[in-house]
């Protein structure tokens, strides 16, 4: 029956799915890949001083607010960022910041994330009232300005007991980040599912008797999927921005450093003329969003190749 | 029906046998990530004036790539013309510089599209963007170049054209869209039109009424046209020659009654066999068994041979690539099994 | 009429035009206006129509791919439109469906194992080792070789990437195919290929087809019956051989005289179409948007019809009014 018998020649290796091309492509790009280096390394420094604190080994001071040293000595062979009001070494709390800012980032990005998707996926794969009231709810949502949410929601979150846990200061500022800020990656699931849900490949899923559970969760998800992890890359610079907004207006850790208290502080020192605590929180900030929005590009670029011979 | 009131046509100087446009050993290729794509490689052929030729060919064989190379349309940096010839109306198209190009594109070749509905730009209402040409091209003022875009409208058959011609290209079906589109070909009086497969998107009727469009407006200018196309209907019911295109190569040209009486080339027989006509009485149709093949993994020798059957098994077809050469007056063939191919000479030595 | 494998009647299927602020309904377009045919069972059914005549829009109707407004569809002696959602999902999974976008059916993010191996997992009755065999046993029957398993649609051809199209229309070893421009979209030299292997499949499996197309030729060759459908309507239904023997419906005349045969200095007649301007039919045509003239009332092809009569105006002819020999339907004052 088959007249020409084998058509298709086997072509040596596989896996030319959409992830692994990106992944060749992106590893392509010196560039990209510098800055993912550099953005690992932040979360590993990150990941290195929560372990440090919960296993309590002695790395460093315990007691950020004791006084230790020379009150806002200039960058030296000694300190060489410096140090703040309590003579604590502005190296040190910088590469301790880092714990905070990410962990609360990454928090605030997964609870975004996890209500963000499905209600996206709702609403534009349902349509009709379950996505007007999706929307209405976000265009709400979205139409109060963005910080008085965020401190309103961290205000009241702050020391409240949730399932018996008591909220930190920590957890206050990623929930309410997180529980403001889904609108974005709602509203762009929504679209693309929108778009692929016509689509024939969908209509054939429908053709063949798949419930619609599975051509959300089968069908449609991973044809969807790759506008959440750009997203997220390109929004984990706004959520670190936000955490340092939230320190800076005096929400999150108290006891422990962070870049957004850093900067808090630094307003009274600057007239002071001690620039060096400002100088090194705004620089690993600036540092870290650089990197991830390069890599962010690079990411999308490589998802969405220009020339492709078909 | 009259086109334009004012002809602008010059004294048309006149090449010996009348031949206006003379493609030779053309090679275009263009270079991406998984490798250099040799889309079109030494392609000849030439059309005369008033004449039809047929560019016959699946897709992926290089004859849109041919198309823009003429243009010198093709995308930079991605591709690049690499060698050979293009003489129209006696001047080297590849030697002049943009500018001089600008005033040929549109003005004495013109070309028109597959997708009618998104080759126009849908924010600019159809007489804007008729009339852009005409502007360009004639140096006419708005008010002119809108009656004049009336009557183009008139000319290619839309009915109420004074309407017409406030309309956004959403507004219209796909034939009246082409039909735009050649009105804006046709409308600084081209002496040689490019039509890349024209009606391919289109109905069969509408097919029907655009082909007749474009033959009328040949009569009446004396245009050329080069038309692409896979369609091999249309090729014998409107073209003159015809040169059939695989795999980036010529490997057969031919005046087109000849063609159809005789094919000479395997894959041109294959493709007259495995067309399924009317009145068919056959239960299952002859097929060219496998696939086309993809530009980055042509094979060696003839690339044809994987699916012919008198080259599969055949070490010369295997290894070395058959030459365009002319068989008789008039037929050109590229097999090493083709009537007469022995004894011909090659093309390349021709003027 | 009746004992067929899958039954027609009446079939209409209208989309609401709305416009204004309060998205009222303003009008409707007539997709499907009123179809009703059989299909007996191992036969193929043939449906011809150029663009907007409504053949897409009438097979996504049998299998309630788009919400029907009035009629009957009887599958295998159940009836489809009034099926609940576990019955109707059963239904569906009887009913194979090819398309013709070869790429923009198959799952992009899906390996072509995937891709004709879903239907089976759906219906979850066998375990994962049987559904790669029955995949490979697939794949191998409409030519293509198990390695394909682990690729995805962009690494093949049009003419494979249909072939995995049709694999997974029979995973579920369906009795009724319907194929919607199957090989409208491939290369000629591919055509052929796959059309043969439609045919060799409904051999094999003794396959019931709903063949639409637009390529008359293609039509003929393959299916026993045709009907030819205008504005969504069938004008004319006859055994394929007969049809293009003897096409009784002008349109159907103008369309075969429209197809361009590959025989060179075939004459075609010049006069297709009337274009000329209607008189005296005010009240009885419109135009839509696309400047198209709508019928209210009549014969839907009475604009460009080269036949018409004053009588053509008045009522709009039935299909079954006019039976010519057996078999052979028409709905046209003229005959």
């Amino acid at each position: 029956m088959n007249e020409q018998g084998q058509t298709v020649e086997a072509r040596p290796g596989k896996g030319a799915g959409l992830w692994p091309d990106a992944v060749r492509r992106l590893c392509k790009r010196k560039l990209a890949m510098v800055c993912l280096g550099v953005v690992i390394v932040y979360f590993l420094l990150a990941g290195f001083v929560y372990l440090a604190e919960m296993f309590d080994w002695r790395v460093g001071p315990t007691r950020w607010g004791e006084e230790v040293g020379q009150s806002y000595a200039p960058p030296s062979s000694r300190n060489l960022l410096g140090t703040d009001i309590f003579g604590q070494s502005v190296l040190r709390k910088t590469l301790y910041g880092a714990r905070i800012s990410i962990t609360v980032a990454l928090f605030a990005s997964l609870i975004s994330i996890a209500i963000g998707v499905p209600l996206g996926a709702i609403a534009g794969y349902f349509r009709g009232f379950a996505d007007e009231v999706i929307v209405w709810i976000y265009s709400t949502l979205s139409s109060v300005p963005y910080i008085l949410l965020i401190l309103a929601f961290a205000v009241v979150l702050r020391d409240k007991t949730v399932l018996g846990y008591r909220l930190t200061g920590i957890a206050a500022a990623y929930l309410a980040i997180g529980l403001t800020s889904w609108v974005g990656i709602c509203r762009l699931i929504r679209g693309e599912v929108i778009k692929h849900k016509d689509r024939e490949y969908i209509l054939a899923a429908v053709s063949y008797g798949c419930s619609r559970r599975r051509i959300i969760l089968r069908h449609l998800m991973p044809n969807v999927f790759h506008i959440v992890i750009i997203d997220f890359s390109l929004r984990f610079v706004a959520f670190v921005h936000a955490e340092v907004i939230l320190s800076f207006l005096g929400i999150g850790e108290p006891n422990r450093p962070s870049w957004g208290a850093m900067i808090n502080d630094a307003r009274m020192e600057l007239s002071r003329g001690v620039w060096w605590q400002m100088a090194a929180a705004t620089a690993a900030v600036f540092l870290f969003c650089l990197a991830l929005n390069i890599f962010g590009d690079a990411l999308r670029d490589s998802l969405y190749p220009r020339l492709r011979i078909q | 029906m009259d086109l334009i009131a004012n002809n602008k046509r010059d004294v048309k100087k006149s090449d010996g046998n009348g031949t206006l446009l003379s493609v030779r050993n053309l090679s275009a290729h263009f270079f991406t990530e998984e490798g250099i794509v040799r889309a079109v490689q030494d392609v000849g052929f030439s059309i005369r004036r008033g004449r039809t030729l047929a560019l016959v060919g699946e897709s992926g064989c290089g004859k849109t790539a041919t198309a823009l190379s003429i243009m010198r349309l093709v995308p930079a940096p991605q591709g690049k013309i690499i060698s050979g010839q293009i003489v129209f109306e006696e001047r080297s198209l590849l030697d002049l510089n943009e500018k001089e190009m600008r005033e040929i594109r549109g003005n004495r070749i013109a070309m028109i599209f597959q997708e009618p509905m998104s080759s126009l730009n849908p924010v600019y209402a159809v007489g804007d963007q008729i009339a852009e040409a005409i502007k360009v091209h004639q140096k006419k003022g708005r008010k002119e170049a809108w009656a004049d875009v009336v009557e183009m409208l008139r000319a290619v058959g839309i009915a109420d054209p004074r309407r017409r011609v406030r309309e956004y290209p959403h507004q219209m079906s796909s034939g009246m869209c082409q039909r735009v589109m050649i009105a804006m070909a046709v409308s600084c009086e081209p002496v040689l039109l490019i039509a890349d497969e024209p009606t391919t998107a289109l109905d069969v009727t509408t097919q029907g009424k655009i082909l007749d469009l474009l033959d009328e407006l040949q009569r009446q200018n004396g245009m050329s046209v080069l038309l692409i196309t896979h369609d091999l209907g249309v090729v014998a019911q409107r073209a003159d020659d015809v040169a059939v295109m695989y795999a980036s190569r010529i490997v057969e040209t031919a005046g087109s009654r000849r063609l159809f009486a005789e094919p000479l080339h395997p894959y041109t027989q294959g493709l007259w066999e495995s067309l399924p006509r009317l009145g068919f009485k056959g239960r299952r149709l002859r097929t060219i068994p496998g696939a086309v093949p993809e530009p980055l993994r042509f094979p060696a020798g003839c690339k044809f041979h994987p699916r012919c059957p008198k080259g599969r098994s055949d070490e010369r077809c295997r290894s070395v690539e058959p030459e365009l050469r002319e068989v008789e007056a008039g037929r050109r063939v590229a097999c090493w099994h083709a009537r007469g191919y022995e004894e011909s000479q090659s093309v390349k030595c021709k003027v | 009429m009746h004992d067929g494998l899958l039954q027609v009647e009446g079939l209409k299927t209208y989309f609401p035009i709305r416009k204004g602020l309060l998205r009222r309904t303003v009008g409707y377009i007539k997709a499907v206006d009123g179809v009703s045919f059989t299909i007996k069972a191992g036969q193929t059914l043939g449906l011809v129509g150029e663009s907007g005549c409504g053949k897409t829009t009438l097979a996504r109707s049998i299998v309630r791919l788009v919400s029907v407004t009035e009629g009957r569809v009887v599958f295998d002696g159940r009836d489809v439109l009034s099926a609940g959602g576990d019955e109707l999902r059963r239904l569906r999974g009887e009913i194979g469906l090819v398309f013709q976008d070869s790429y923009g059916s198959l799952n992009p993010r899906m390996t072509v194992g995937d891709i004709v191996g879903e239907p089976l997992k759906v219906w979850g009755e066998i375990g994962r080792s049987e559904v790669a065999e029955r995949v490979g046993a697939l794949l191998s029957k409409v030519g293509l070789s198990r390695h394909c398993i682990n690729r995805y649609p962009h690494e093949f051809s049009g003419g494979q990437r249909q072939r995995v199209g049709v694999a997974r229309a029979l995973a579920l070893g369906p009795k009724l195919v319907i194929c919607d421009e199957p090989v409208s979209s491939l290369d000629v030299s591919i055509q052929a290929q796959i059309l043969n292997l439609l045919k060799d499949l409904q051999e094999e499996f003794g396959l019931t087809f709903l063949f639409i197309a637009h390529d008359l030729a293609v039509v003929e060759f393959f299916c026993d019956v045709v009907a030819v459908m205008f504005m969504g309507r069938i004008v004319e239904q006859s055994p394929a051989k007969e049809l293009y023997r003897n096409p009784l419906h002008p349109y159907t005349r103008t369309l075969i005289s429209a197809v361009p045969r590959a025989e060179p200095g075939v004459q075609r007649p010049r006069k297709l179409f009337r274009t000329e301007p209607l008189e005296g039919s005010k009240g009885v045509f419109r135009r839509d948007a696309q400047g198209v003239l709508n019928c209210l009332s009549g014969c839907a092809f009475y604009p460009e019809c080269p036949e018409r009569q004053e009588k053509c105006l008045r009522r709009m002819p039935e299909l079954d009014e006019k039976e010519y020999r057996r078999g052979h339907y028409v709905a046209c004052w003229k005959s």
